[in-house]
């Protein structure tokens, strides 16, 4: 294909849409509201209100139709209702789904153009990462002095996987989410997405679970913790169905996401962009595709476990029945190590294109980067039950397991090699981006070292469960992987926006934040240390110091944030201007105008070396 | 090329390495003495070792990272204004990989030898144990003697003897954790896990639920006694014998 939509388009104006025209995220809201009545309404009076499971069935109906309404509000079902009626979308409908010459309305529908969908993603992790700061604040200002005096123990303990919950699906889609829609189809030379329509239903889908995931807090909560335990879940009220619907909801997107994204690498790239020249954040972005892929099924088949449990009787998890919680930790942790490098793994791959822009020098051990993160996602399949250490299951595992999770320290160290050596004698510009990139190296040594600790089974039986894990997981989400989401915020915002992140806010923010996490879970290690449990809403007065060490560092974090989210509005709406290549980068995305046009390339791109070329000769086509 | 491959001077870089790994070791041995609670039977110190023994190698490690990414910071921060100049194109340094490659796969497997030996010597047994027979729910631990009728909210154990901890749950899942003890397994309603120790220094002992269970779980402890044996059978026999 060497012509754009753009071109064959017939007049300036799309004529095509139809009911498209009418939709957007209002009326996508409108649509989940009314739909998840009617499911209401009709299980209340479907069902016999007698049954023990009455108040479940109700309230998985009513998710339910949320969800269904949700996705026929925004549209997603237009194209292939159309289709099956043989009635197919014709260029100009194509292109007024792609958002052609809609300002900023198209950021607000079922848009397919992937690069709205990556802003849509951007502010989407963001207004994730605001539910989850606050519901942290929240958290730690009971925690600043030992009783329970700011939230009761009930709110508390909901709280707490509320927190836990939203963060991770922030987490999930910090990177791979903006970057991996936004530049990852320019860097391969693609015009799109392969699927560019299951990328928007992939967003949107994830945007609906979202506000259920949030519903549950005002629909009696989820006092369980995030693992959700398959005994003290049961004990748990509608919020549960509803987290359970969240997480059958979520799967649905991450499965199309990846789908889409694995095929684009495949088969989307330009001539010349072989597996070998790939910029190495689209090799991150693919392996975290595969691994989720691999992962979150398991999360479906444990929730979906969970709502059959509530709504129909069966006994998977139940013990007086037959069924065994620990079927629900061991399912819940074959998804949830994996997703740990889901997380950790896109992050990791941005910083590595990072470090070779930043430092003028080509990547450091390109091949063994990527053996590396091939080698932690296969092991990250292997050691899900270190998590089960203390559960009493299987203690005869106990052993393999223990070598499969010390084992993940090998790839783990070559993550530090690539980036210590890809910058070792370079010329580093210390730019934002550097900056967040230098905390992410101290921070991530910090959450190394301390899993090792965890790994050890004697050792483990002294910590788990304790304020040291809780620690030692927050210097990896905050410490590391945020860290790298916001270094690769600051380094692709010029591509999104054709201005600069605030150099002089960013500094700060990034001051403040490093220093907040120094002491929010610097302390926290030493809570556990002493014996302070996980997920405790009071203390005895022997935790009363370092608690209130980590409550005031929470609040310098939270100062820090304030600032990035200050930094980032008044630089998108009039930062300095960047131009389409600020940091001087081989990569495709830094060769198209800014801007980028719908469908990037006015003609395709040839290939015909790596992007790391900096102070070699250049290979001329 | 844009810079020369003059060898630059590394002695800032080896002194910070130096430096920190000192201060890595210090920090290894003092803060666990500091911070972990009287650990009070074989398991619990064998933890503390196990954490002193783990800080101390991964000092000089996470130093070294740490060391080199301030000689970047340092030496190789671009000082010019505008864009700066493409540096000597490094792809490879097979040396380096493995060496890096060797030491951390000899620091593995040197962590998994002493892990799965400490592991050893935590399941062996000594075959004739006291057994505790220990049951938690929403929120309470409650501690019964086999082979007697006493029933006890508070745990005594004699020195010296092993003891075997056989766990259930009467509702959710708890985590029965002997802080002191360094020892802990999950109580999980209609099935029996066990774990043992054996307790080596008289005094008090914390007994802590560390697997979230609902409302009050902030709350669920117990207090526990290491005593004598004499004066363990005392307390057994001034027990009322009900239940």
């Amino acid at each position: 294909m060497t012509t754009t939509l753009e071109h064959t388009a017939t007049s300036a104006e799309p004529r095509g849409g139809g009911l498209a025209r009418h939709q957007n995220f209002g009326t996508a809201i409108v649509a989940g509201v009314i739909l998840a009545w009617v499911g209401w309404f009709v299980a209340r009076h479907l069902f016999w209100s007698g049954s023990d499971n009455w108040s479940d069935q109700v309230a998985t109906m009513t998710a339910t139709g949320w969800m269904i309404g949700f996705w026929i509000g925004i549209g997603a079902f237009n194209a292939p209702f159309r289709w099956l009626v043989g009635n197919d979308n014709s260029r100009d409908e194509d292109l007024y789904y792609a958002g052609y010459k809609q300002g900023r309305a198209r950021y607000w529908k079922y848009t397919t153009d992937h690069k709205v969908v990556g802003v849509q993603y951007i502010i989407l992790t963001m207004s994730l990462l605001a539910v989850g700061g606050i519901l942290a604040m929240a958290i730690r200002t009971e925690l600043i002095v030992p009783g329970t005096h700011f939230v009761n123990q009930q709110v508390y303990n909901s709280f707490i996987a509320i927190h836990g919950m939203v963060m991770i699906l922030a987490l999930i889609v910090a990177v791979a989410g903006p970057w991996g829609n936004f530049v990852m189809p320019i860097m391969v030379g693609a015009r799109d997405m392969a699927f560019p329509r299951l990328n928007a239903l992939s967003l949107w889908t994830l945007v609906s679970a979202a506000f259920l995931l949030v519903t549950v807090l005002a629909v009696g909560g989820l006092p369980v913790g995030w693992v959700v335990l398959g005994t003290i879940s049961d004990q748990a009220g509608v919020g549960m169905d509803f987290f359970a619907m969240t997480i059958v909801v979520f799967t649905v997107s991450t499965t199309v996401a990846s789908i889409n994204l694995i095929t684009t690498v495949i088969t989307m790239r330009t001539k010349g962009m072989t597996l070998d020249r790939l910029p190495i954040f689209v090799w991150g972005t693919m392996i975290t595709a595969v691994l989720a892929l691999y992962a979150f099924p398991f999360f479906f088949v444990a929730e979906l476990n969970q709502i059959l449990d509530r709504t129909v009787s069966t006994s998977f998890y139940v013990a007086s029945g037959g069924g065994t919680s620990w079927l629900q930790a061991n399912l819940f942790w074959l998804m949830g190590h994996p997703e740990v490098y889901v997380i950790l793994i896109p992050a990791v791959a941005a910083l590595f294109e990072i470090s070779s822009v930043m430092a003028r020098k080509p990547l450091f051990s390109y091949k063994t980067a990527i053996g590396a993160m091939v080698a932690l996602s296969g092991l990250s399949a292997l050691v899900w039950a270190h998590h089960m250490f203390t559960s009493g299951w299987a203690p005869t595992l106990g052993g393999p397991f223990m070598v499969t999770t010390e084992v993940i320290s090998i790839p783990t160290g070559i993550f530090f090699l690539v980036l210590v050596g890809t910058l070792w004698r370079g010329n580093v510009w210390m730019r934002l981006p550097t900056l967040w990139m230098f905390g992410f190296i101290f921070n991530f040594i910090v959450g190394g070292v301390t899993g090792i600790y965890l790994s050890d089974i004697p050792l483990d039986e002294q910590l788990h469960g304790t304020m040291f894990v809780t620690a030692h997981f927050h210097y990896i989400f905050v410490g590391s992987v945020l860290f790298g989401a916001i270094a690769a915020l600051a380094f692709w915002f010029p591509k999104v926006t054709g201005r600069f992140l605030d150099e002089r806010l960013g500094r700060y923010s990034f001051w403040l934040v490093f220093i907040g996490v120094q002491l929010t879970f610097g302390a926290m290690f030493l809570s556990g240390l002493k014996g302070m449990p996980r997920r405790d809403a009071s203390y005895s007065l022997a935790f009363e110091h370092t608690n209130f060490i980590s409550t005031i560092g929470a609040y310098i974090i939270m100062a820090g944030m304030l600032i990035l989210l200050g930094a980032i509005i008044t630089s998108w709406r009039k930062g300095e201007p960047s131009g389409p290549n600020p940091w001087h980068a081989n990569s495709l995305e830094w060769q198209v105008p800014t801007p980028v046009p719908l469908e990037n390339f006015l003609e395709d791109p040839v290939i015909t070396q790596d992007p790391y070329h900096y102070g070699e000769e250049l290979v001329r086509p | 090329m844009a810079t020369s491959s003059t060898k630059r001077s590394l002695t800032r870089f080896y002194w910070a390495w130096g430096i920190l790994t000192v201060v890595g070791v210090v920090l290894s041995i003092w803060l666990p003495h500091r911070y972990v609670p009287r650990m009070m039977s074989n398991d619990g110190n064998l933890s503390l070792t196990t954490m002193i023994l783990f800080s101390v190698l991964a000092a000089p490690v996470a130093s070294g990272v740490y060391a080199a990414a301030l000689h970047i910071m340092h030496a190789d921060r671009y000082r010019g204004e505008g864009v700066p100049p493409a540096a000597e194109p490094i792809r490879e340094n097979t040396k380096l990989l493995v060496t890096w490659l060797t030491v951390s796969a000899v620091l593995t497997v040197f962590v998994l030898v002493w892990g799965l030996g400490a592991l050893a010597a935590e399941n062996s047994t000594s075959g004739n144990p006291l057994v505790v027979d220990v049951t938690g729910q929403q929120w309470v631990w409650t501690f019964a003697y086999p082979g007697t009728h006493v029933v006890s909210n508070e745990l005594y154990v004699p020195d010296n003897r092993e003891v075997e901890f056989r766990v259930t749950s009467l509702d959710v899942t708890h985590g029965f954790w002997v802080v002191n003890f360094g020892v802990q397994v999950d109580a999980n309603p209609g099935v029996i896990t066990t774990i043992h120790t054996t307790p080596d220094k008289l005094g008090t002992i914390e007994v802590r639920c560390e697997q979230f269970c609902g409302l009050n779980h902030a709350f669920m402890d117990a207090i526990g006694h290491v005593v004598t044996p004499s004066q363990f059978s005392a307390w057994l026999s001034s027990q009322p014998q009900g239940a």
